[in-house]
């Protein structure tokens, strides 16, 4: 099987896995309560008039009265066109609303990322090539400090010493900043950090675990015999092959904090993303807009997954396309 | 089921969502989606909403400015150099929110904190001065005996291209096709079939009711922003509701022309508000009120922050990131403190009491309902210390509450009147005194309630255990619980048991009932429940699902401004809000509402009034502790803030003194 057919057949079952998903959701949404018809009830009685009736009429409104599979198809069309309907907690398009929360969410996360995924490996790599010294001890102390520390608590006490103590970062994010400026820098430096330090331990430790078993392997003891630098040796011999158990790691693991921390970040350092976004919709029965947060992450670990795969195959060759 | 209501009954059995979510106060956060904020803690937009900004809850909840500068200080830079009379222009007044805007769509904004974001680019007709004088800004209101109001809108306003000037006719519209019409409008419901709308001319008109309200701009439902008719006209003819809430020039406010200080610049969804200062502001024009008004107004610029982390937002205080915010009463002090900051504390309308359960279902404790007789609530009343429980819980940053309006309110009944009911502070409070004034309850009981030495028991001998809720999460509210769950110990040795519960489950399953109707005979007359509501679903023999005893879930609003509105909660044992059950013992409140509603003076008017809270206080249908201090923390460069209930009346006329 070559490689542009399997790329094919997986994003093929990404499209099956993304329809599973969203038929799940549209039946959960159907059976649910719909707050806008309860609020039409409840104002109804407060007004003095027939509540069922302004059920009936509001169902009527919302196209509600139509049969299941009629509102499943339209429901369909909207997913694949992009129709996300209207986010009524920010009087704006739900597409409107995740794209402007996605802009700001990359911000950090994009960085962060990128600095998870490199400096992660990079001190694990670091403190097996230096293993029971001080320097592992410190390495693996300063990954376990962050990651032992709860995120939105670290974020406080950053935010306490720099932002109010200092005065060297401003307390709340500033969306008025141009992306790539030093004031935009400033401003995400703090929440940057408190993601890096919380997320690379995990990488780190695996890193440093699975590198120790190249370290002394028969391929580096030939490298260095052939006086091959300590940089290429660790770079070609130990990393690449430490990183093919690690990409695995990597993606569940940036996907699960990419939801949960982003939250509490975006709280404390006042960064209107997509956790927060999607968090607000939920605490607002805003339904068109958690339908559509729900989209975006199903959409990334989709796509999360069928990276992560095409990343094996690239990164060891004697993984074959026709096992999997 | 079919309720029919009868309008001419005044305001309290029909209600708008506005009016509904106004008369929640501070424990209603949680069960309605934050709504009106929580514990008041988390009002935070610096609290200068006072005047110009969403009707009910705006005025009512509203904040934090004021008169120091109304007219009197215009002068006082001086002018003798040749320097401007009035402050120079300058900064931006930052602020910051708890909780983001649903939406800026004034026909259809229904929330506070939205209310003053609007309030930044677009007024409303009128303000209250802290005198609780009427204010007009878009238009003056008259009358001569409450029936027939007259609208004078001034001649100097004007929308945004292409709207061109604000006449009579747009508001004329605005109530005819949009309140009174097929819109979900932010009001609707205020401007009922019996209110007749007539255009007199092209800058008045009036509007004619079917009873006379003397006090109708204080109930707000005048309270009007000015709207565009040719902006309305396509979605009225299209009867097209869903596109005038999403229409961008309303949610975007780009048709404010010289109707607010500032222009709106940008709404960022998550993150605020930015607006630019308004050169041609109407309000300059003014020939009365604060000579400051003449330049307002005074900053470049206003921004609303929306920081959802209540750190935070202090964190911002505290560095001058901006220039005010809500501070929770625990870290009050530590502001007070603080050089960097001016603190100030303004009493507000939104009571913390605790609310006996008179129903079938309460009082589980044992047979019978003690709570159903005044002299037992009286007792509890009298148990609870209120100095203390405002030293301990509020750390003084509090006013004891005896009767439904707090003491600035100007239907607060005179002292003589009610001295003998201000239950909880010396010299009518103690244990000794609750229990006499306990046994007196007990004499009225069927059932062989009495006290076993300080402990009063049920018939069965044993003790009597009872369950008082709170708002999960809400620690003033606990703190509270366990005071008076204390305090009922020390004085009858009840055991009463503090229970965190849900705010909407608590609504739903306790609070609220299915309507049932029903009829009961109270005072020796038989009363019908002709239209039940979920939060007066009967006589006593109709309950909620689940029984309780005691709760500090819900603070009320006691409307200060227009008492009548709290015809709602007291307007006789069928009025729409009752979800305890209470039944006056010794007093009619409808026919005082009554009264209230057919006098001609303003003196008979408070007079009705006066009659009706010092009956409030000596029945005490709730147990009624405290009034908390809303406290906000200022720039101190800030001129304008006032530690009133009108504060943010003139906000126009605040600047920096730099």
């Amino acid at each position: 099987m070559g490689l542009s057919r399997y790329v094919l057949g997986r994003v093929a079952w990404a499209g099956i896995v993304s329809l599973v998903i969203v038929t799940a959701t549209f039946l959960l949404l159907s059976f649910a309560p719909n707050p806008n018809i309860q609020e039409a009830a409840t104002q109804a009685a407060l007004e003095g008039n027939d509540p069922a009736e302004a059920v009936e009429r509001e169902r009527e409104l919302r196209g509600l009265d139509e049969p299941l599979y009629v509102r499943y198809v339209d429901f369909l069309n909207g997913v694949y066109t992009f129709d996300w309907g209207w986010s009524n907690s920010r009087a704006q398009p739900v597409t409107e609303a995740l794209l402007e929360s996605l802009y700001y969410t990359a911000q950090y996360s994009v960085p962060w990322t990128i600095l998870t995924v490199l400096l992660g490996p990079l001190v694990g790599i670091y403190s097996a090539a230096n293993m029971y010294n001080w320097r592992d001890h410190a390495a693996t102390g300063f990954s376990f400090a962050g990651y032992a520390m709860p995120n939105f608590f670290f974020a406080i006490v950053i935010s306490l010493v720099f932002a109010v103590w200092l005065d060297l970062i401003p307390v709340t994010y500033k969306t008025g900043v141009d992306v790539f400026s030093l004031q935009n820098l400033r401003q995400l430096a703090a929440p940057i950090f408190v993601l890096v330090t919380g997320s690379i331990a995990g990488t780190m430790r695996v890193a440093r675990n699975e590198s120790a078993e190249y370290i002394n392997s028969d391929f580096m003891k030939t490298a260095k015999a052939k006086g091959v630098s300590p940089l290429r040796a660790y770079l070609y011999h130990v990393t690449r092959p430490t990183m093919v158990p690690l990409s695995t790691t990597l993606v569940g693991q940036l996907l699960a904090l990419f939801l949960g921390a982003s939250l509490l970040i975006e709280v404390i350092f006042g960064i209107p993303g997509i956790g927060k976004t999607t968090f607000d919709a939920i605490i607002a029965q805003d339904t068109n807009l958690v339908l559509g947060a729900t989209l975006v992450f199903t959409f990334i670990a989709v796509v999360g997954n069928l990276l992560e795969d095409l990343v094996f195959t690239i990164l060891d060759p004697r993984i074959s396309f026709d096992d999997r | 089921m079919s309720r029919d209501i009868d309008r001419t009954n005044g305001p309290a059995n029909a209600l708008s969502r506005r009016q509904w979510l106004a008369m929640l106060g501070v424990g209603s956060a949680t069960a309605l989606a934050g709504c009106l904020g929580g514990d008041g803690d988390d009002e935070g937009n610096g609290g200068e909403n006072g005047g110009t900004n969403g009707g009910e809850n705006g005025g009512e909840n509203g904040g934090t400015n004021g008169g120091e500068n109304g007219g009197t200080n215009g002068g006082e830079n001086g002018g003798e150099n040749g320097q401007s009379q009035f402050p120079a222009v300058s900064g931006r007044y930052r602020t910051n929110s708890s909780a983001s805007f649903e939406t800026l769509n004034p026909v259809y904004n229904t929330e506070s904190g939205a209310g003053t974001a609007i309030g930044r680019a677009l007024d409303q007709g009128y303000t209250f001065t802290p005198d609780n004088e009427v204010f007009p800004l878009l238009y003056d209101l008259s009358t001569d005996s409450g029936e027939v109001w007259v609208f004078d809108v001034r001649e100097d306003l004007q929308f945004s291209d292409p709207y061109g000037q604000v006449t009579a006719q747009d508001f004329v519209y605005y109530i005819q096709e949009i309140h009174k019409g097929p819109f979900n409008s932010a009001n609707s419901s205020e401007w009922g079939e019996d209110i007749n709308v007539v255009q007199n001319s092209e800058f008045e008109f009036q509007a004619e009711l079917p009873n006379p309200q003397l006090l109708w701009p204080e109930t707000f439902a005048p309270l009007e922003y000015p709207v565009p008719q040719g902006l309305l006209e396509p979605y009225v003819q299209e009867e097209d509701d869903e596109g005038l809430q999403q229409d961008s020039e309303l949610l975007e406010l780009q048709f404010t022309g010289n109707l607010g200080p500032f222009s709106l610049d940008e709404w960022n969804r998550g993150a605020g508000t930015s607006y630019s200062r308004n050169d041609d502001y109407y309000i300059q024009n003014l020939d009365y009120g604060p000579d400051l008004f003449a330049e307002a107004p005074y900053f470049e610029g206003a921004d609303i922050e929306v920081v959802t982390s209540q750190t935070s937002r202090l964190n911002q205080l505290s560095t001058g990131e901006v220039d005010a915010s809500a501070i929770p009463a625990p870290r009050f002090q530590e502001f007070q403190d603080n050089p960097n900051v001016s603190v100030r504390q303004i009493p507000q309308p939104f009571n913390s009491l605790t609310a006996l359960n008179m129903r079938d279902n309460g009082w589980t404790g044992g047979p019978g309902n003690l709570f159903r007789y005044k002299e037992f609530r009286q007792a509890m009343a009298i148990a609870v210390n209120k100095t203390e429980l405002i030293n301990g819980v509020l750390r003084g940053l509090g006013a004891p509450h005896f009767t439904w309006q707090p003491r600035f309110s100007a239907f607060y009944p005179p002292e003589d009147r009610i001295e003998e009911f201000k239950f909880g502070v010396e010299p009518l409070v103690g244990p000794e005194m609750a229990r006499q004034r306990a046994r007196e309850a007990l004499d009225r009981s069927e059932f062989d309630y009495r006290f076993d030495g300080d402990t009063l028991v049920r018939p069965d001998g044993n003790t009597i255990n009872l369950t008082h809720y709170h708002s999960a999460g809400q620690e003033t509210e606990r703190l509270t619980c366990e005071f008076v769950a204390q305090e009922m110990d020390e004085a009858f040795g009840i055991n009463v048991n503090v229970e965190a519960i849900d705010g909407t489950q608590y609504s739903q399953n306790y609070w609220s009932a299915s309507p049932q109707g029903g009829t009961d005979t109270v005072r020796g007359e038989e009363v019908t429940w002709e239209n039940p509501a979920p939060t007066n679903p009967g006589p006593r023999s109709v309950t909620s699902d689940n029984a309780w005893d005691m709760s500090n879930v819900f603070g009320l609003n006691t409307f200060p401004r227009n008492p009548l509105t709290n015809s709602a909660f007291f307007d006789g044992v069928t009025s729409f809000y009752n979800p305890v059950g209470y039944y006056p013992e010794d007093f009619d409140p409808a026919s005082l509402f009554q009264q209230a509603r057919e006098a001609t003076s303003r003196e008979a008017f408070n007079q009705a009034m006066y009659d009706l809270f010092a009956n409030i206080a000596r029945e005490q249908p709730y147990l009624m502790l405290y009034f908390q201090d809303d406290l906000t923390g200022y720039n101190p460069n800030l001129v304008g803030p006032i530690e009133d209930f009108a504060n943010g009346w003139n906000f126009p006329a605040w600047y920096f003194d730099e």
